[in-house]
């Protein structure tokens, strides 16, 4: 046969796509046992031998070409064959996810997290303490004796002995100085309560207590806390203003407000001062040799101001509408 | 304290805006609460804390204005008065340090001369006071002025002489307002020749208060302790004017001034009788308190660096006097009208509040080295954090309810009850979290939902120790008929159990045992105690039927319960490095009577196979076609392997045989 009008028959064979079983059939129609190729191979011997070498190297570029194609043929099929099968796995991506519920910690709590996260980056331990108080650790230890009208800042629940709901989270500071004494650094989240209920009161709430007892706090010191604190929560363009205030157990006592952003009005967002050397020494420390500053805060007031929230109710009707946003 | 702002202004000499006014007051620590117009005027309302008693009047509130703004403040001048004929009733002082200064003036033949002034009238109103009597109107209107209580009482009523003493045994007075109260050994009365005639400080007697017929009158003006009048009010469940004045401390230096500025005002009004002014007082009259401090006392806990001079001049505006003055020590004396101030701190607190709280430096504080360890805090937020990623809302429930609900749920027992709750339903410390969470879930029945995934963490109570216990649950309800397009989740017992079984790998808690509940709240054979190490931490299941009308709901729910303070801190786990020789796996199936529980069969596994197991995992259980009536099949996929060695096919083998073998001596359970 002429080598020519193999090469030609050779690529025009090739030239349109191919199934696997057509493949099959040109392996076997020029590569098999007696495949056009093979044939011609094998009319070698009948050649003169000065040309054998010429014949030998075009046989050999024939099969090589023949091999490529039938390669390029076999990745192709291959390629199809996966397309294929991509197709019959095609799904509606918009659909929704199958595990979609997500459930959602309770806005005081993320609130809670957001502040304890300050404080604990600061060397705060996190501590916490019984919600049923005696009158010692609620009051007498913090420097409100019996009949003190600062009593009647608080709006005291009594329960059947003669224990009470704490109604601050201000005993904690004591329990901590009692058990581990100074120096100390502590912050307390958690429950309190007071018998008042109004748009703004709740008879429970939330507070979280900072403590900080050394040598040589002043008052320097609970500012540069508080502020820190205060650029960290509500930005650092936030106007902030001490004033003087009275809590039996910090002596100087302050408030500390915040500028609304939108209102210009000032808003009371906690209140601290200088451990008064009276509740140093009654939790068992030397009030000479020690000092500290304390603040505390109302958390529902914080979230309150974090979420813009209008109706402090909704954070314990617990309707899930309000809880899952 | 409602104040007019027209008599402040008065009382300042001076005009400021009344924004002003408000805002430099705020920065001394004098909260202003509310501004309200008022007949052309305005009601400034204070928010007073209860050291300042000092401030609890028109010439209080002045006087610390004009200290911060270092101008002039002073107290009118008076004419001394001279009575018109003599002061006849006797005035025993018996009370010691309760009562240390008595002034008391009598007036008859009381004749107007002019119409009552507007201004006392409006100023009464503007504070809230009502209008009783002229003369009473004001001795109150003066009292808003100087601070200085005083009480009228008619004189005829008076048997005898006038005695400030502690009531005796069985005593009692009723006061202004019909109450009838019975006094304490402790209570301080005013008391004639028979009874006691005011509770002193406080209110006044009924029987012996004035009326329009009282012809002759007896105004005391006294100086009670704060010792003798803190509570006493607030025991009987109310708090008058004085009382209120009386109990942080009124000036011991003005009781003969107010009554002469009472008697001015009478003066100007009426045509009467006036006694001269009666002043007793007895040893224990106070003197001013002295405080000794250091310069370095003051810089050291304000972190400042005034000087002596500054220091003493600013404390000289509030009239505390710098009385002695040594290289080391200054010593200052305390006005008569500040109780508040009787230790170095609170000299320091003035020394702040007239620098101004805003004008002191930020100091960055040195650390502080303690002892850190994993907090309480830390683990609740753990399960909180978990909880919420498994889907659950948090709520937070009041910790107390009504005691109805408890009962209800036969969760009563060592309940706590309150002994001031705010109304029923706030009456009972809750001992679980189970009614807080069904009141959420009936809430939200009711407002359309029908799928509810909710936990909580908070504290149960209750009167037998453990007082508190720290308690965890979590509520599912599905009534959803329109379910997952991709899911066919059924959120039932085991579903909420390996919600449990996960927290528990979360805080790497093993050792955890399940078993049937004796908890009378749960469904008897669907519900599970859980217990750790022996002991009974809660329980899980769906809420017995018999408590679901109780709780106003028509389909159960299912739910847990434990108490987390029962479980351990863990740390951190050692990693175990993986074997590097493969493991072989064999899958069983047996059929067993359907009776024969899951942990059973597990156990005889564990039991039977005890070489080189690693697990066994159960992943079919099946009963009904070609299943025995009374058979269940159930099937495991079991894993051998060693950190020595490949497992040889004999090796294996064995275990096979060994697990037939125990399966069928055992539980008589056949291989499928």
């Amino acid at each position: 046969m002429d080598l020519d009008a193999l090469k030609a028959n050779l690529n025009k064979d090739f030239l349109d796509e191919i199934s696997a079983d057509e493949l099959t059939q040109l392996k076997i129609k020029y590569l098999g046992k007696k495949g056009q190729i093979s044939e011609l191979s094998k009319s070698i011997k009948n050649l003169p031998s000065k040309d054998r070498p010429r014949f030998g190297k075009t046989i050999g570029e024939l099969r090589n070409l023949c091999e490529e194609l039938i390669t390029l043929a076999q990745e192709k099929i291959e390629i199809n064959s996966i397309n294929e099968s991509l197709e019959k796995d095609r799904i509606d991506i918009t659909l929704p996810g199958t595990f979609k519920s997500q459930g959602k910690l309770h806005p005081l709590t993320i609130t809670t997290i957001k502040i304890t996260d300050f404080f604990s980056s600061q060397g705060y331990l996190i501590e916490d303490g019984p919600e049923i108080e005696s009158d010692y650790y609620n009051f007498d230890a913090l420097n409100i004796p019996k009949d003190h009208p600062a009593r009647d800042m608080h709006d005291t629940f009594y329960l059947e002995n003669e224990n009470l709901l704490r109604t601050h989270t201000s005993p904690v500071q004591i329990r901590s100085i009692e058990k581990r004494g100074a120096p100390l650094k502590i912050i307390c989240p958690g429950k309190v309560y007071r018998s008042d209920a109004d748009k703004t009161h709740t008879p429970m709430f939330h507070q979280i207590e900072g403590l900080v007892i050394s040598e040589n706090i002043n008052f320097g010191h609970l500012k540069d806390e508080i502020m820190t604190f205060i650029d960290y929560l509500f930005g650092s363009d936030t106007k902030v203003r001490f004033r003087p205030s009275y809590f039996p157990f910090t002596e100087p006592s302050a408030e500390v407000d915040i500028m609304d952003k939108s209102t210009k009005k000032w808003l009371e967002i906690m209140g601290c001062g200088l451990v008064h050397p009276n509740v140093i020494d009654m939790a068992g420390l030397d009030s000479k040799k020690y000092s500290g500053f304390a603040f505390g805060m109302g958390i529902e007031r914080m979230a309150k101001l974090l979420y813009e929230l209008e109706d402090m109710r909704f954070l314990f009707n617990n309707d899930i509408k309000f809880l899952s946003q | 304290m409602k104040v007019l702002y027209s008599r402040l202004l008065e009382a300042i000499n001076s005009k400021p805006k009344i924004e002003e006014l408000c805002e430099d007051l705020t920065l001394i620590g004098i909260e202003v609460d509310e501004i309200k117009s008022f007949q052309g005027d305005k009601i400034i309302d204070f928010d007073l804390t209860p050291n300042r008693g000092d401030c609890f009047s028109v010439k209080g509130l002045a006087r610390d204005y004009c200290a911060f703004k270092d101008k002039k403040f002073s107290n009118p001048l008076r004419e001394a008065f001279k009575g018109d004929c003599k002061f006849i009733k006797k005035i025993k002082l018996s009370a010691k340090e309760g009562c240390s200064t008595y002034s008391a003036v009598s007036i008859s033949n009381l004749n107007p001369k002019k119409k009552f002034p507007e201004k006392i009238k409006k100023t009464l109103k503007a504070a809230g006071i009502q209008s009783i009597h002229p003369l009473v109107d004001i001795v109150n209107f003066v009292m808003l002025e100087s601070g200085q209580p005083m009480h009228v009482f008619d004189l005829e009523k008076i048997n005898g002489d006038v005695e400030v003493r502690f009531a005796k045994p069985k005593e009692s007075i009723k006061i202004l307002g019909e109450k009838n109260l019975k006094l304490t050994k402790d209570c301080l009365v005013i008391a004639d020749n028979e009874e006691p005639i005011a509770l002193a400080g406080i209110s006044g007697s009924l029987d012996h208060s004035v009326s329009s017929k009282t012809k002759n009158f007896l105004i005391e003006s006294a100086y009670f302790n704060p010792s003798v009048i803190k509570g006493r009010a607030r025991r009987y469940g109310f708090q008058t004017d004085a009382s209120q004045r009386f109990e942080r401390g009124v000036d011991f230096s003005i009781q003969k001034e107010a009554l002469e500025d009472a008697i001015n005002i009478i003066q100007d009004i009426y045509q009467a009788d006036i006694s001269e002014i009666e002043t007793v007082k007895n040893k224990y009259f106070p003197i001013n308190k002295k405080i000794k401090l250091s310069l370095n006392d003051i810089n050291k806990k304000l972190g400042t660096s005034l000087s002596a001079s500054y220091i003493i001049s600013i404390l000289n505006r509030l009239e505390i006097k710098l009385i002695k003055k040594n290289k080391s020590n200054l010593t200052f004396e305390v006005p008569s009208h500040r109780f508040d101030l009787s230790i170095k701190e609170d000299l320091i607190e003035e020394v702040a509040r007239m620098v101004g709280y805003d004008n002191l430096p930020q100091i960055k504080a040195q650390q502080v080295s303690q002892h850190f360890e994993k907090s309480n805090y830390d683990f609740i937020n753990t399960i909180k954090i978990f909880m919420k990623n498994k889907g659950f809302n948090e709520v937070i429930n009041y910790s107390f309810l009504d005691k109805k609900i408890l009962e209800n749920l036969g969760l009563e027992k060592n309940s706590i009850s309150l002994r001031n709750p705010l109304n029923n339903s706030l009456s009972t410390l809750r001992t679980s979290l189970l009614p807080s969470l069904a009141t959420n879930l009936e809430f939200n029945i009711n407002r359309g939902e029908n799928f509810l995934k909710i936990f909580e963490i908070g504290k149960t109570f209750s009167k037998e120790n453990p007082i508190e216990t720290l308690s965890f649950a979590a509520l599912i309800f599905d009534d959803e008929k329109f379910k997952n397009w991709n899911s066919n989740q059924n959120y039932d017992f085991f579903y909420l159990k390996g919600i449990l079984e996960n927290s528990f790998e979360e805080l790497r808690i093993d050792r955890i045992s399940w078993k049937k509940t004796k908890n009378d709240l749960l469904h008897p054979y669907a519900s599970a105690d859980i217990y750790y190490k022996n002991n009974l931490i809660g329980s899980l299941g769906s809420i017995h039927p018999k408590f679901l009308k109780k709780i106003d709901l028509k389909k159960p729910f299912h739910y847990f319960e434990v108490k987390i303070d029962l479980l351990p801190r863990n740390d951190l786990a050692k990693l175990k490095t993986p074997s590097i020789y493969p493991t072989s796996q064999r899958d069983f199936s047996f059929e067993v009577d359907k009776n024969i529980s899951f942990e059973q069969i597990d156990d005889c596994i564990r039991e039977s196979s005890k070489a080189f197991l690693l697990s066994s995992k159960i992943f079919d259980i099946y009963a009904g076609k070609n299943i025995p009536k009374g058979k269940k099949s159930i099937a495991f996929r079991v894993l051998w392997g060693s950190s020595k060695k490949t497992l040889s096919e004999d090796e294996i083998n064995d275990e096979v045989k060994h697990i037939i073998s125990g399966m069928q001596n055992k539980l008589n359970a056949i291989l499928r």
